[in-house]
């Protein structure tokens, strides 16, 4: 298999520049090609300030972000969110209804209930995605209270944003990758190496990837032992139970926030997956350690 | 009609990395990317007392390792423009090196990764792995896997980058805002 990968230099003086920031709770790099060197490392500086700026909107974990202005409000009275924030809702609706709530991002009081997210997310019998309201003008409003989650979905959104912005910028190639969450962007293909987590020492063959995102989740990340119950952060909502083991699902995706969702569909409900990667065109990698 | 799904079995995988390094600055592209409208910087020799340490590990939760921290002084147009410093953290399979751009105010500015050393190998311990790092500048050829440049599965926390900046912000409250 091809495992170039380099930016070819064109008939033009061609520089690649390559920076790294810690944000979004791991390292996101930014790789472009170009000729204007100056120019790129000014889009590369916008690029993680959009980043920034999603991490500030998103992050559960931070009391004065929006998602935790929702998490607080919401069920009591209607909220008015900005655009980013209204923009990644919808996606998340979206996938929870066609993927039949397999991808779920109200899951949040039971991960709190395990202690995988702060405790002040646990409620008493909690609503779930359906009594999520998304209204005009970028109203929200819970029906029930209820508690959000985006991680299974905010890393990649940040991740297409970066793309965007760096594309506003007129940069016409390059890489974005969110500690894994990753998208090219350009004429140009780059080989990704896919790992285990629990086996980082070992990498399976490169996907050469052009124009398209990667994504990968596992319960590996995150399993532990809770009330000898074995946990992770993928929880299977049917059952209120979660994924656990050593397996690993990248899939790839032309966007990056639904790379990122379609992980939590696939291992959640591999029975459906093959239906649901059809019809958003995109393909899955399962690693077995 | 051929699968979306593709299985991967590990046991056959097409290669073993012992480790991953990348270098993304040097001490001066770093200078620039974290004050990109320019400055002079000048060097501070910094060397904590032992009271020192103890203030600042008290002050932000963080242990101090070592006693000299690197820091520049930077002025633009005459005027006070910040801080620059250089800070090396240690994981159990990472070593990173990173510059911590402060504003006048002592506001963290920016931060840049300047290389990101992983290691994996079971059989090399620690302090082996860490010495072929001594004395080696970031242009030196490493004996690590280095075309190995995307990785999609391996999240690392920045948590120690995280704790490292507080450290760091306790150690200019402490001793640099004189």
């Amino acid at each position: 298999m091809n495992s170039s990968s380099r930016i070819n230099p064109s008939q033009h003086a061609h520089s690649v520049v390559r920076r790294c920031q810690p944000l979004l709770g791991t390292y996101v790099e930014i790789t472009t090609g170009g000729a204007d060197e100056r120019a790129m490392r000014l889009a590369i500086d916008a690029a993680f300030a959009s980043i920034q700026s999603i991490q500030n909107r998103l992050s559960t974990h931070d009391p004065v972000s929006e998602i935790s202005l929702l998490n607080r409000e919401a069920s009591d009275r209607t909220v008015t969110v900005s655009a980013e924030t209204f923009e990644i809702l919808r996606h998340a609706d979206r996938l929870a209804m066609e993927s039949n709530g397999a991808f779920d991002y109200t899951v949040a009081p039971t991960l709190a209930r395990w202690g995988l997210l702060p405790a002040n997310l646990q409620r008493e019998n909690p609503g779930g995605w359906r009594d999520v309201l998304l209204l005009h003008h970028r109203q929200v409003r819970f029906l029930r209270p209820l508690t959000l989650d985006l991680g299974g979905i905010a890393k990649g959104f940040a991740v297409d944003k970066a793309v965007a912005s760096l594309q506003a910028n007129h940069v016409t190639a390059g890489l974005v990758n969110a500690g894994g969450d990753l998208r090219a962007f350009g004429n140009q293909s780059f080989a990704i190496h896919m790992r285990h987590p629990s086996r980082p020492h070992a990498i399976a063959h490169p996907i050469d990837l052009r124009e398209a995102a990667l994504a990968t989740s596992s319960p590996c990340f995150t399993q532990k032992t809770w009330h000898n119950e074995r946990v992770s952060h993928l929880v299977n909502p049917r059952h209120g139970t979660a994924i656990t083991g050593s397996v690993s699902v990248t899939v790839r995706a032309r966007e990056c926030w639904l790379a990122d969702a379609l992980t939590k569909a696939v291992l959640i409900a591999p029975q459906r997956a093959e239906h649901l990667l059809m019809r958003y065109n995109a393909d899955a990698f399962v690693l077995t350690a | 009609m051929n699968s979306r799904i593709t299985a991967i079995c590990l046991t056959t995988t097409l290669a073993v990395a012992h480790g991953y390094a990348t270098s993304y600055h040097t001490v001066e592209s770093a200078q620039h990317a974290c004050f990109p409208e320019g400055g002079e910087f000048t060097s501070v020799d910094v060397k904590l007392t032992r009271d020192q340490r103890k203030a600042i590990e008290k002050a932000s939760g963080v242990k101090v390792k070592d006693e000299s921290q690197r820091v520049w002084r930077v002025i633009n147009k005459g005027e006070a423009a910040g801080w620059f410093i250089v800070d090396e953290v240690i994981g159990k399979h990472e070593l990173i090196t990173y510059a911590l751009a402060l504003d006048a105010h002592g506001s963290v500015k920016s931060i840049e990764v300047m290389d990101y050393r992983e290691n994996y190998g079971s059989e090399i311990r620690q302090a082996d792995w860490r010495r072929q790092f001594v004395g080696k500048k970031s242009s030196d050829k490493l004996k690590l896997e280095d075309d190995i440049k995307n990785i999609t599965g391996a999240t690392l926390s920045c948590r120690h980058v995280s704790e490292g900046v507080k450290r760091l912000l306790s150690l200019y409250e402490l001793v640099l805002k004189n």
